[in-house]
């Protein structure tokens, strides 16, 4: 965002699916124009039809098109666009690119590349935080040279040990290893992820907190260099390192532990120089003891609760810093209570086996304070080629019964027809008692599994029973009314064959 | 109005099925019997197979798709996927759904058609779910499938010859 003051008319979004239609929407509240880009499996994507124009980027594989510098600059270069907003995943936290961007002379909405230099590659953004007085989870600061030094690290800080990718987030290139036997596949593994996630098969490694909780900080910036933090989101229900469920406020913070978790925050944006959207994100244990994991230097998937508690544009606010304006907000206590959660296109009963297809009917909560950030439509197929979350759906409240109790009404509202979702799955989360409670861990999806997979309701049992059966007896009358020959007329040759016999001379 | 009309449905990963009674009450009411108990039921089919159903006064959004011969519905957070025949067609499909049957049993032509070919004599042991005779009917070929394991006994259908609905093709036991 060093560009300063530069005007940005028209912004091309690097990414698919709901984020970029996320991005379109508040450039289009902004009167600013967008350009699409998609790759040959997206050709018929929302995001493509919302768009001012658009732009083919290569073949379904992601290496060769939402990944290739070349042909989104290309591509940026062809429509005009004065800015790129990278979205999330793909090129969002690719330091290069962003240099890429400014060789372009294409103004990239998000921190500077020396930002994400310093925070990208996890084991560096260690060293630094730890230089700025930032607690850390005891772990490896640089990137190892080969499995055998991992492994001897691993001896030495204990098992579990969590390994991760030093290139990126979104549980890509993440695993736990409970013992040696299983070290070497799982480094394999995690190698082999990264390099597909992030174009970068570093790995480090962790000691792994038992029972901690996920807390991450949102934190704006602008190029003056003012920083401030947007309160905290809890992001402990997770799958295999994938969030499902956000919420803000935490339940388990403390005022003077917002206070003292941001303050860190800043102080760790602050060292890095940051510009932009970013997020902190902590895990606090068992003795609410918080230790820095790492930070994304984008916009989160989850951004959409800190905006129902602080009534702000997030997208808004980073194309307003990447002009050069001063922050027009500060830190606040948060407003009320918003829960989103991630409608995935899988099927839980099934190991969460993504269940791509069509779309072919679709009806999507409304009412009061409940917000449907999708990436689809009826009549649309959801791509084998990319990651299955179709929507987020978010609610704001009150007070977080309230919020609870909201989320589980208009989850009950959403129909997706077609495909398999993890919907079901998501309400048996909203009602478990230990969500309720608050006190919920990031083992809690993984230990509630087959809880949460649910139990029939013999009532709803009968009542699918009966519509199955009205269903099949009206399918049934059709046919017959098609089928069934009119008494009289089988008997003798047709009066149309008569007709068409009687004229033929 | 017509009588009751039996169909036999099977919730897919159920081991058994349950047969549901059917009577047509005229103007979108039903009354349906299943496992002893009845139900009034009006059931108003909305678009996209959305049907809104009042069973006994209660208010039921159900969302239907049908799928070859099952259906799914999803009512409340309650996905399942059923299979639902009438007696009819039970016999028919038995082989493929499981649907089993005891005794002697008369295979039908399902409508009018066609016989295109017979595939078994009488004396031929078959398997359940073999397929017996072809017929066809609206432009499609369709292979009746023997309900049971057992042995063919008569065999009625000609190749080439025209039969209506219902028209005894064979019998098997």
């Amino acid at each position: 965002m060093a560009q300063g003051t530069r005007p940005i008319r028209k912004i091309l979004i690097a990414n698919r699916g709901e984020i970029a239609v996320r991005v379109i929407r508040s450039c289009r509240e902004l009167g600013i124009s967008t350009v699409a880009v998609y790759s040959d499996a997206d050709r018929g994507a929302l995001h493509v039809r919302m768009a001012d124009e658009a732009f083919r980027v290569g073949p379904p594989p992601s290496r060769e098109s939402y990944l290739s510098f070349e042909r989104i600059l290309d591509a940026a270069k062809a429509s005009g666009a004065d800015a790129i907003h990278p979205g999330y995943g793909f090129l969002s936290e690719n330091a290069a690119f962003v240099r890429a961007c400014e060789a372009t002379g294409i103004v990239f909405i998000g921190p500077p590349a020396s930002a994400m230099d310093a925070m990208g590659e996890k084991t560096r953004a260690r060293a630094n935080m730890e230089k700025a007085g930032v607690p850390v989870v005891p772990g490896s600061t640089a990137p190892f040279p080969s499995v055998v030094e991992a492994r001897a690290y691993a001896e030495k800080v204990g098992f579990p040990v969590m390994l991760k990718a030093a290139g990126g987030g979104g549980g890509k290139g993440m695993r736990r290893v409970e013992r040696m036997a299983d070290f070497d596949s799982a480094w394999r593994a995690a190698q082999s992820e990264a390099l597909n996630a992030f174009g970068n098969d570093a790995v480090y490694l962790e000691k792994y907190l038992e029972e901690p909780h996920h807390v991450e900080i949102q934190v704006f910036a602008d190029q003056a260099g003012n920083t401030v933090h947007l309160n905290e989101r809890e992001c402990s229900a997770q799958r295999r390192h994938q969030k499902v469920v956000e919420e803000t406020p935490s339940p388990i913070l403390t005022p003077e532990m917002r206070a003292a978790m941001g303050e860190v925050a800043v102080r760790a944006a602050k060292a890095v120089g940051y510009v932009g959207a970013g997020t902190v994100e902590f895990l606090v244990d068992k003795h609410r003891s918080f230790y820095f994991l790492e930070m994304n230097t984008r916009l989160q998937v989850e951004h959409p609760v800190t905006e129902w508690v602080t009534g702000l544009d997030l997208v808004a606010s980073q194309i307003h810093v990447a002009l050069g304006e001063p922050l027009a907000f500060r830190t606040e206590p948060p407003r009320g209570h918003s829960i989103e959660v991630r409608v995935y296109a899988e099927d839980p009963a099934q190991n969460f086996m993504p269940s791509p297809g069509r779309i072919t009917y679709l009806r999507v909560p409304s009412g009061p304070n409940v917000r449907d950030d999708s990436g689809v439509y009826p009549g649309y197929t959801v791509p084998t080629a990319y990651d299955p979350m179709i929507s987020k759906l978010s609610v704001w409240a009150p007070s977080r019964p309230e919020a609870i109790a909201r989320m589980r009404r208009a989850l009950s509202e959403y129909v997706v027809k077609g495909i398999t979702t993890n919907i079901r799955y998501l309400h048996a989360i909203l009602v478990h008692p230990d969500f309720v409670g608050g006190n919920y861990d990031t083992g809690f999806l993984p230990r509630a599994h087959s809880a949460l997979l649910g139990r029939h309701d013999h009532v709803l049992g009968e009542v699918a029973l009966l519509a199955a059966v009205v269903d099949a007896y009206q399918r049934d009358a059709r046919r017959e009314r098609i089928l069934t020959p009119v008494s009289g007329q089988r008997a003798g040759p047709s009066p149309w064959r008569l007709r068409a016999r009687g004229s033929r001379r | 109005m017509s009588g009751p009309k039996r169909y036999v449905t099977r919730v897919r990963g159920a081991r058994d099925s349950v047969a549901v009674d059917i009577e047509d009450l005229g103007e979108g009411k039903y009354g349906l019997r299943v496992r002893g108990r009845t139900h009034t039921v009006d059931a108003r089919v909305l678009d996209h197979g959305a049907v809104s159903l009042l069973v006994d006064g209660r208010s039921y959004d159900v969302e239907l798709d049908e799928s070859g011969d099952e259906v799914q519905v999803l009512v409340g957070f309650e996905l399942l996927t059923v299979d639902v025949a009438d007696e009819r067609a039970v016999s028919l499909r038995a082989g493929a759904a499981g649907f089993s049957v005891s005794g002697k049993v008369i295979v039908t032509a399902p409508m009018p058609g066609k016989v295109v070919r017979v595939l078994v004599a009488p004396g031929l042991q078959v398997t359940e779910g073999q397929g017996l005779v072809v017929v066809e009917a609206m432009k499609m070929e369709n292979e009746l499938k023997s309900p049971k394991a057992g042995t063919v006994i008569e065999v009625f259908a000609k190749e080439g010859s025209a039969v209506e609905a219902n028209a005894k093709l064979l019998t098997v036991e």
